[in-house]
């Protein structure tokens, strides 16, 4: 229970933490809000007024209260470039994006735990070679180029796949999954090379160990030892690797949902970012960095799940 | 030794070395123009005896332009990756070594910093700073330093538990010496290792900056630029976008290997 109260505290005061840094970045641009909805060539005494009647005159501790103010109590402020409620355009993006980083993950883990497996079976002969060397081509070439590729092979070559477009998991799944499949392999391809080297390694360490001698020994055979005695052992590991990654993938879908006109949270960030609308940075910023963390913890609390020798404390 | 004369080690650090070399040599040996000299009747040409890479769509010769990146692109990454270690290393050093509040606080911030992607923080910091060379550095070093001072931290506190530094403070060495004759030097694998891998993602993170146009501003000519501008022809020149992807990869393909071997060599607890 006190474990509980303990995680709970800690996530809410993470999540302050996260506010006042997403309220402090998005607070060192020269220029202002007013300026941005005005224009540069704008009258300075309306420009003045302007800034009056949304506060920016006031000390920014004032301006951080009334911006925590409005989003707990459900107004998140109107996009500049949108003209809505910011709430009304984070549902579908956050759903889409949802997705693919799902479906890129699973993707990922799909592939990089057999080959990982596979390299470290046959340790330093020709199948580890080529995956490891597969693994490290993998994580050497940026999202963005993967994407490229999958637009030329997929899209271009075969017209398999539509290139740019989205819809809403909510209303039409199978178009939705159709639109997130590109985006997703070209996301969980960089994913796939990291996982299988850590499974790589993870794997030769647990393989070197006593238990798994005296299970070869018992006279069990190789597959249970490897996929019951040995895999079991190297999933917690893993699993926290691929938690970590997910804040680089919530990195990646910017780009990747860019070069798809995929619009989920990452394509509305760059439009953010691209615009300097400054509410909306400040929102989707915020809304990206709480789920990475939300997301960590709920791996840590898998890893007690999947492993049994970690107790909560 | 051994280890570094393995395949890979070798190929690693070949391929730094060429990257190395070309940065620093290809500019005294290409003058500017030759990269931005526009051939319009050769707009979009495949590669050829003239322009072994091809050329872009304005007809400009890749081989030229991939190589005049290739500082600009190496530049960038080298330069964020010292600044991250010039903030990242007093911040992990101070808080392993002193422990206590100034730990928990500092740590507390890192571990906030570190759930906002890498490279969402280095989009945010230089759209906010007005996108130019100079705040793509900031950026891209800023963004990478809570990674830095967490391992650079850790490295501190166990090096601080050692027999030897007890030793060395029971003779009555203060602060100061300890930190610079002996956590210091202890810890400089670990950061050298890391540096390493970071200049690999460092230059990803331009790459990709600078696809989104949040980077680095023609006229500079990086790689990650390069490829953006690849995307409208990708269907008649699939090698404007291959020239300089092929640059990224071979680059960080060898960082990432010279750095997995230098790990394997500096830090004896990894058995590859």
């Amino acid at each position: 229970m006190s474990f509980l109260l303990n995680r709970l505290l800690s996530i809410a005061l993470t999540l302050v933490l996260i506010s006042m840094i997403t309220f402090a970045v998005t607070n060192i641009l020269p220029g202002d809000v007013a300026m941005m909805i005005m224009g540069t060539q704008s009258n300075p005494e309306a420009l003045a007024g302007l800034r009056q009647s949304l506060g920016l005159n006031d000390p920014l501790i004032v301006q951080y209260g009334r911006w925590v103010f409005g989003m707990l109590t459900g107004d998140w402020g109107n996009s500049l470039i949108f003209k809505v409620p910011i709430t009304e355009l984070l549902g579908q993006k956050i759903r889409s994006s949802a997705l693919i980083v799902v479906l890129s993950m699973a993707i990922a883990l799909a592939a990089a735990v057999p080959l990982g497996v596979w390299a470290a079976v046959h340790r330093n002969k020709w199948q580890d070679t080529l995956s490891s060397s597969t693994a490290l081509l993998g994580v050497s070439l940026p999202d963005f180029f993967w994407g490229i590729m999958m637009i030329l092979l997929f899209a271009r070559a075969l017209g398999w796949l539509p290139s740019s477009g989205v819809a809403d998991p909510a209303t039409d799944f199978g178009a939705a999954l159709r639109y997130a499949l590109l985006p997703s392999l070209a996301l969980g391809l960089g994913l796939m090379a990291h996982l299988t080297r850590m499974t790589r390694s993870a794997m030769v360490g647990i393989l070197n160990q006593e238990f798994v001698r005296v299970a070869r020994a018992k006279g069990l055979s190789e597959r249970v030892v490897i996929w019951r005695y040995a895999l079991a052992n190297a999933i917690g590991p893993v699993m926290t690797i691929a938690g970590l990654q997910v804040g680089y993938l919530f990195g990646s879908i910017i780009v990747v949902e860019t070069l798809f006109n995929y619009t989920g949270m990452g394509w509305l960030t760059y439009q953010a970012l691209l615009n300097r609308d400054v509410p909306l940075i400040q929102a989707t910023v915020f809304v990206i960095a709480a789920v990475v963390m939300l997301i960590n913890l709920l791996v840590d609390l898998l890893y007690v799940l999947v492993d049994p020798r970690i107790r909560l404390e | 030794m051994k280890r570094f004369l393995s395949t890979k080690g070798v190929i690693g650090a070949s391929l730094v070395l060429l990257v190395l070399f070309v940065a620093l040599i290809g500019p005294l040996l290409i003058a500017p123009e030759m990269a931005t000299k526009m051939d319009m009747r050769a707009r979009l040409a495949g590669p050829s005896f003239n322009h072994i890479f091809g050329t872009d769509q304005l007809g400009r010769d890749l081989f030229f332009r991939v190589m005049l990146g290739t500082q600009t692109s190496i530049g960038i990454a080298g330069t964020a990756v010292l600044l991250s270690i010039v903030i990242g290393l007093p911040l992990g050093i101070v808080s392993g070594y002193y422990r206590g509040h100034v730990d928990n606080v500092l740590m507390r911030l890192v571990d906030t910093l570190l759930a906002f992607p890498a490279l969402l923080l280095a989009l945010v910091i230089s759209a906010m700073l007005g996108p130019n060379l100079q705040n793509t550095i900031i950026a891209v070093g800023i963004a990478f330093t809570p990674f830095l001072a967490r391992i650079v931290r850790g490295e501190a506190l166990r090096v601080a538990q050692m027999p030897y530094v007890e030793a060395a403070r029971a003779s009555g060495t203060n602060d100061l010496m300890m930190i610079v004759r002996h956590i210091l030097p202890n810890i400089m694998p670990q950061v050298i290792v890391q540096a390493t891998i970071s200049l690999a993602f460092a230059i990803l993170a331009e790459a990709g900056l600078s696809f989104l146009g949040l980077g680095t501003q023609p006229p500079n000519s990086s790689w990650g630029l390069m490829i953006q501008a690849s995307r409208d022809y990708l269907d008649v020149a699939p090698w404007t976008a291959l020239v300089p992807g092929g640059a990224v990869a071979l680059t960080v393909l060898g960082l990432n290997m010279f750095g997995d071997v230098l790990r394997d060599v500096l830090d004896p607890r990894v058995k590859g």
